[in-house]
């Protein structure tokens, strides 16, 4: 069990993500040569291309969206009283209010603290990683998996406008319409998910061996 | 040069580059696994059923125990399919407001959503609860028949991507949490009944959760012994 952990990258080693096969690189090749899979061909990296470029790139967006995402109504009920706007806050507020307090809480989480999570998560990683940060890397790994895991549960408030729209369609008895806020929810929602998967994890783990390159890119002659 | 005189297979005229010398060899090495998450290789194990297998340095998960045989796992998505089709065609909930009966399904609420001027939303919304979930049964039952009856499906490599993508982006499960949500929300507006396409939703979930958590490696290695790649 105590076997010092040797990394692909320091053994020539490519993991093929679509498909899992191993490959090992021979032959002379330039260094930055494209690799595919033999078996699915999927380009082969030891680490993604510009993964924090569009990481960041994906979060600003994310960030810039979550404005108008949470200040602009996402539906407007209707009914012979008047047309109500809704936030998504509101929409909460409006569940506990009611009593539905479990409702609320998983409403919450999956329309407010995730999305919050995950931006800040994202913030830290991508800072740590773009200063080839070694400080925790296995609970930054862990942070990475668990954003990953989380992520597409803040489409849930896209749902439930939708199936709102599609249940209340009492003409001017009762209506639910949506609103341009749900669109900017949906982005925040598809952006975030877009920059946690284009974020390269083994980012967190700068290795120093790889680091310059090793000198043993030329095999010595054998013939 | 002595060393450039190998026995040449085809005869191309000599332009003076060696592109098959040039080339990268990429060698498979089927008694490794190299986690995706940190890089660290590992000895490749075989795992009993239902055992999980995790990297010694970041904890990834780097496989399952196969719990479903791929024979299983086309009788799944033969099923997945089933309620698919039930859970879109036959209603969520039935309502009743004053005398005004309603009954609603995910295309047509998708339907009300594009005629209230909201049509990216719908179009995220339909993407993510019909068309990526119709994605991966169907390409699941596509791949599967073909490899349980011994043969290479034309176009596996891509069929596998795209199933691989469909995965990553199907919501069913959050869609049934929403129905949930929604129900709640409109029980104080009309009378309502949750209808068999709920069901069919929630036994769908059941159905893909257990299907998409072994992955795909397992499907991409049973195709690799018949021949492909």
């Amino acid at each position: 069990m105590d076997e010092p952990i040797r990394t692909g990258r320091q053994l020539g080693l490519y993991s093929c993500h679509t498909c899992g096969r191993v490959s090992e690189r021979t032959g002379h090749a330039a260094p930055d040569a494209p690799l595919a899979c033999p078996r699915c061909g999927t380009h082969l990296h030891h680490r993604n291309p510009r993964s924090l470029e569009r990481a960041w790139a994906y979060t600003w967006a994310a960030i810039v969206l979550y404005l108008p995402a949470n200040l602009l109504p996402v539906m407007t009920t209707v009914s012979l009283t008047g047309a109500v706007p809704h936030t998504i806050l509101g929409g909460i507020h409006e569940l506990w209010m009611n009593g539905d307090w479990g409702l609320a809480v998983i409403v919450f989480v999956a329309s407010v603290a995730v999305p919050i999570v995950k931006i800040a998560s994202l913030v830290l990683l991508l800072l740590s990683a773009g200063r080839n940060s070694t400080w925790c890397s296995r609970e930054r790994t862990a942070l990475w998996r668990g954003i990953e895991a989380v992520g597409h549960w803040s489409m849930l408030d896209v749902f439930v406008v939708v199936l709102l729209v599609g249940m209340i369609h009492f003409g001017p008895l009762a209506g639910v319409e949506p609103e341009p806020g749900l669109v900017a929810f949906g982005a925040v929602v598809v952006l975030t998910i877009l920059a946690v998967s284009s974020f390269d994890p083994r980012l967190l783990w700068p290795d120093p061996a790889d680091n310059p390159p090793q000198p043993n890119a030329s095999p010595p002659p054998h013939e | 040069m002595p060393g450039l005189n190998v026995p040449q297979a085809d005869v191309r005229p000599d332009t003076g580059a060696a592109p098959a010398a040039a080339a990268p060899v990429l060698v498979g090495h089927p008694g490794l696994v190299v986690c995706d998450e940190c890089d660290a290789v590992h000895k490749r194990i075989r795992l009993s059923r239902g055992v999980v297998a995790r990297c010694r340095r970041c904890g990834a998960l780097l496989g399952r125990g196969h719990v479903v045989t791929p024979t299983g796992q086309l009788a799944f998505a033969l099923a997945a399919l089933v309620f698919l089709l039930i859970g879109n065609f036959a209603p969520l909930v039935t309502l009743d407001l004053q005398g005004i009966h309603k009954t609603v399904t995910m295309p047509h609420a998708i339907w009300l959503t594009t005629q209230a001027g909201e049509p990216v939303t719908a179009v995220l919304a339909c993407v993510t609860a019909i068309v990526f979930p119709a994605m991966l049964v169907l390409l699941r039952l596509y791949v599967l028949g073909f490899l349980i009856r011994g043969r290479v499906p034309p176009g596996f490599r891509f069929a596998m991507r795209a199933l691989r993508w469909a995965t990553y982006w199907s919501m069913v499960e959050v869609f049934l949490l929403s129905a949930l949500v929604s129900i709640v929300r409109s029980a104080g507006i009309a009378d309502l009944v949750p209808g068999m396409g709920l069901f069919a939703y929630a036994a769908l979930t059941l159905l893909l959760t257990s299907t998409t958590a072994a992955g795909l490696h397992s499907i991409w290695k049973l195709g690799s012994r018949l021949g492909a790649g």
